[in-house]
C-alpha cells in the first residue's frame, strides 16, 4: 500500500522530498499537524501513538488552534498564505475546502485518495473535499442537524415527535400551556450572528423547498417569516436571548430542562445523556428536523476532514498519517469515545459505535442526505452577508424580509463577481 | 554635529521600523487588489470608491463615531466627578485610588468577557438587579440593537473613566490652595468656583485625557470582538471590526487595508485637531 501510494504522489509530482531516503528506523521525520483544541485530547494522543508505533520513522508534532472554526480559519490561512512549510497536515471544516484549493494551499490527493476508496465514505463528505474535480481532502467526521425532545413531556401530553415545523410549534404551546413554567421555553437553537445561524437557517429555508442562495424567492421568504414571527418573537417559544445564542448556550438552555425541542449536531446526544452535566438524561429522544409541508426535511451538513499542505516538504509521511487518522480504526475509536459520526459508512453497522451511539443506526439516511452550505472559494464573505441578513430578517420583528433579501443577494452577486480583491 | 548622527540611529531605526514601516506599508497595500484567489494587482484608489458605496461599511462608521462620542463625553464628566470625590478624601486615599485604578489596569478583553457575563440573558447580573426573581421578565441586553450598542458603551465607560479620573486628580492637586480660599473669601459657592477656578486650571490636563480617549476609541475592537462580534445584524459592528472580517476571515487584504487607512486618518484628523488645541491653551496659560 505504502509503495504504491508513494509511486502515486511521485507520478502526480508532489514528492519532493527523496524517495530514496530513509526506510523505518534510519531517520526520523517530524510532521506537524495543526488541528482545532480538542474536547477529547486524550483520543487524539492515543490515535497519534497508535500511528508512532506503526510508523517508527515518522514524529507527529501536534499544534492545536483555537477551538472556534472560524478563529481556526484565521491562523490557518495566515501561515498558508506566508508559505509556512512548518504545516504538514491540517483539519479543514467542510466549508473550506473549495478556498484551501483554489488558493493553491491544499494538496491535491486525486492519486492517493482513488475513487474506491472514496466510495466508502458519505457522498456529501467527498464532495465537500472535491473542487473543480480534484479532491483536496479525506473526511474525517461528519456533522448533521438533528431535532432533540424532551420524551417525557411529549408522552405526557400525548404528542408525537414532530414533522412539520407548525406541528413543533404546536406540540411545544401545548406543553408550555400544561406546565405553565416561566423558565421552560418550546425550542432553543443557533441563532446569534455567526456561522451557525447559516446552518439553523439553511435547514429551514431548505425543507420549504427553499436555496439559501436565493433568499427572496417566496420559499425561503416564508421559511424566514415563520422563524421571525414562530420562533423567535412568538412568547415562550424561545428565550429572549436565542439571538445571541451559539451552540454552547443553546445545549445548556435544553440540558437544564429549559426547552421541549432543540436543534443541535449529534454531539450533543452524549451531553444531554451524562448524568453529571444534564438535568435530562434518560428523557431525550432524537429525530431528522422537521419540514414545512409539502417540503422535505434538511439537515446542514458538517463535519472535518484532513488535507495536506502544499507547502508541506513530507507529503509522504503527511500522508500516511492522514490515511491513519481516517482509517476505520481511528474513525471507530472517535466515534465510541467522543461521539463524532464516522465519514465511513460501513461503520454504521460496526457493534462497538452502535452500541455506544444507539442514535447513529436511525440517524444514518439523515447524515447521507445532509445538504452542504454553498459552496465556493469565496464562502467567508458570502457567510458573512448572509450572517447579516439573517440576523436582521428573524431578529427584527419589522423586517421586511423580501426587500432585505434582494439586497443580501445583489451584494452576493457581486461578491462573486468581484471573485476576491 | 558628528556626535549627533549616531546618537539620532537608535531612535530613528525604531520610529521607522515600528512606526513609519507599518504605516506606509498599509498605505501602500490599500492601493492593491490581493486576495490568495486573485494575486496581487495594482487597481489604484479602487477600494476607496468600494468602501464609500459599501453599505455594510458606511453602518460601522456610523456606530463608530455614536461609540466615540457618546462613550468620550460621559467618561469626561465621569472621571471628573470622580476626581473631585477622591481628593476630597485624606483617610486611607491611596488604597482609595488604587481602587479606582483597578478598571484602567484589568486587561480590555477580560472586562468585556465580564461584561458580556453581567449583560447576559438566563445568568446576568444586570437581569438579577432589574427584574430579581422573575425570571420570565429578564431580557436579552446584547440581542438588541440599542440595548446592545448601549451595553457596549456602558462597558468602555466604566473602564476609562478611571483613566480620566486618574488624570484630572493629578490636575485637581497642581490647583493652589490660595485661590480657592480667596474665592471662598470673595462669597463663590462650590459650583461657582469649580466653573470659574478649578476647570479653567485642569483644563489643559482635561484635554490631554480627551486627545487619549478620542484616539483609543475610534479604534475600537476588543469590546466589540468578545461582546458581540458586531451582532445584532451589524448594528454593534464598528470600523476597526468590520477591517478586521475584510482582512483575516475573508482574506481581502486591499481593502482590509483601506480601512486601516480611513480609520488611521479620521484619528490623525481629530488628534491635530486636539493638539492644535491643547498647545493653545497651553500657551495662553
Amino acid at each position: 500500500m505504502d509503495a504504491r501510494v508513494m509511486c502515486a504522489l511521485a507520478t502526480t509530482g508532489l514528492l519532493l522530498a527523496a524517495c530514496g531516503g530513509g526506510g523505518p528506523g534510519e531517520t526520523v521525520t517530524g510532521i506537524t499537524v495543526v488541528t482545532w483544541r480538542p474536547n477529547s485530547p486524550g483520543t487524539w494522543d492515543r490515535a497519534i501513538e497508535m500511528f508512532e508505533e506503526a510508523n517508527p520513522d515518522v514524529r507527529v508534532e501536534l499544534q492545536t488552534g483555537p477551538s472556534s472554526s472560524t478563529q481556526l480559519h484565521d491562523m490557518l490561512s495566515q501561515r498558508l498564505r506566508n508559505r509556512d512549510a512548518s504545516v504538514d497536515v491540517f483539519v479543514m471544516d467542510v466549508v473550506w475546502p473549495p478556498e484551501f484549493a483554489a488558493a493553491g494551499w491544499a494538496r491535491p490527493l486525486d492519486e492517493a485518495f482513488g475513487p474506491e476508496a472514496r466510495g466508502r465514505f458519505f457522498e456529501g463528505t467527498v464532495e465537500a473535499v472535491t473542487w473543480e474535480g480534484s479532491v483536496y481532502g479525506v473526511p474525517f467526521f461528519l456533522d448533521a442537524g438533528v431535532l432533540y425532545y424532551r420524551t417525557d413531556l411529549l408522552s405526557r401530553y400525548g404528542l408525537q415527535p414532530p414533522e412539520t415545523w407548525g406541528e413543533m410549534v404546536r406540540a411545544a404551546d401545548s406543553v408550555l400551556l400544561g406546565e405553565d413554567d416561566p423558565s421552560l421555553y418550546g425550542y432553543s437553537a443557533q441563532m446569534a450572528q455567526y456561522e451557525g445561524l447559516v446552518c439553523d437557517m439553511l435547514e429551514l429555508v431548505g425543507s420549504a423547498g427553499g436555496d439559501l442562495m436565493q433568499p427572496g424567492d417566496e420559499a425561503a421568504v416564508r421559511a424566514l417569516r415563520f422563524a421571525r414571527d414562530s420562533l423567535v418573537h412568538l412568547a415562550g417559544m424561545t428565550p429572549p436571548g436565542i439571538l445571541t445564542y451559539k451552540e454552547q448556550e443553546s445545549l445548556e438552555l435544553f440540558a437544564s430542562g429549559g426547552a421541549v425541542f432543540h436543534r443541535n449536531w449529534p454531539y450533543a446526544w452524549a451531553l444531554c445523556a451524562d448524568t453529571a452535566g444534564s438535568e435530562i438524561a434518560g428523557k431525550v429522544g432524537i429525530s431528522s428536523l422537521p419540514s414545512f409541508p409539502g417540503g422535505e426535511s434538511v439537515s446542514a451538513l458538517g463535519g472535518w476532514s484532513f488535507g495536506i499542505s502544499a507547502y508541506s516538504q513530507h507529503p509522504e509521511e503527511a500522508w500516511r498519517f492522514v490515511e491513519h487518522m481516517t482509517s476505520p480504526e481511528v474513525q471507530r475509536m472517535f466515534a465510541v469515545e467522543v461521539g463524532k459520526p464516522p465519514a465511513r459508512r460501513a461503520l454504521y453497522a460496526d457493534s462497538a459505535v452502535l452500541a455506544a451511539n444507539p442514535h447513529f443506526g436511525p440517524m444514518e439516511a439523515v447524515f447521507e442526505a445532509a445538504a452542504p452550505r454553498p459552496r465556493s472559494p469565496l464562502y467567508p464573505q458570502i457567510s458573512h452577508r448572509l450572517q447579516s441578513f439573517l440576523h436582521e430578517a428573524v431578529g427584527d420583528p419589522d423586517s421586511r424580509i423580501p426587500r432585505m433579501a434582494r439586497e443580501a443577494a445583489a451584494d452576493i452577486a457581486e461578491i462573486l463577481e468581484r471573485a476576491g480583491g | 554635529m558628528r556626535a549627533a548622527l549616531p546618537m539620532m540611529l537608535p531612535a530613528a531605526v525604531f520610529l521607522c521600523g515600528f512606526l513609519l514601516f507599518p504605516v506606509v506599508s498599509t498605505m501602500i497595500n490599500s492601493l492593491y487588489h490581493d486576495s490568495p484567489l486573485t494575486g496581487r494587482e495594482f487597481c489604484g484608489l479602487d477600494n476607496y470608491r468600494r468602501l464609500a458605496g459599501d453599505d455594510q461599511a458606511l453602518e460601522t462608521v456610523e456606530f463608530t463615531f455614536v461609540f466615540a462620542l457618546s462613550s468620550v463625553a460621559l467618561e469626561m464628566v465621569a472621571g471628573v466627578l470622580i476626581a473631585l470625590a477622591i481628593s476630597r478624601v485624606v483617610l486611607g486615599r491611596g488604597p482609595l485610588r488604587a481602587v479606582v485604578i483597578l478598571p484602567w489596569a484589568v486587561p480590555t478583553v477580560v472586562a468585556a468577557v465580564m461584561w458580556k457575563y453581567i449583560f447576559n440573558d438566563q445568568y446576568g447580573l444586570l437581569n438579577y438587579l432589574v427584574y430579581g426573581d422573575s425570571v420570565a421578565m429578564y431580557r436579552a441586553w446584547l440581542a438588541r440593537p440599542a440595548t446592545a450598542r448601549l451595553a457596549i458603551i456602558a462597558a468602555d465607560v466604566w473602564k476609562a473613566s478611571s483613566f480620566v479620573a486618574l488624570i484630572a486628580l493629578a490636575g485637581l492637586q497642581s490647583v493652589p490652595q490660595q485661590l480657592m480660599e480667596a474665592a471662598r473669601i470673595d462669597g463663590a459657592g462650590p459650583v461657582r468656583r469649580f466653573f470659574h477656578v478649578t476647570l479653567p486650571l485642569i483644563r489643559p490636563a482635561l484635554l490631554v485625557a480627551l486627545l487619549f480617549r478620542v484616539m483609543d476609541a475610534f479604534r475600537v475592537f476588543d469590546l466589540v470582538f468578545v461582546m458581540t462580534q458586531g451582532a445584532p445584524a451589524g448594528q454593534t459592528s464598528v470600523m476597526q471590526y468590520f477591517g478586521y472580517l475584510k482582512m483575516f476571515p475573508e482574506q481581502q487584504y486591499g481593502y482590509g487595508a483601506a480601512v486601516s487607512v480611513v480609520v488611521f486618518a479620521i484619528i490623525a484628523a481629530l488628534s491635530i485637531v486636539l493638539v492644535r488645541t491643547v498647545g493653545r491653551r497651553g500657551l495662553v496659560e
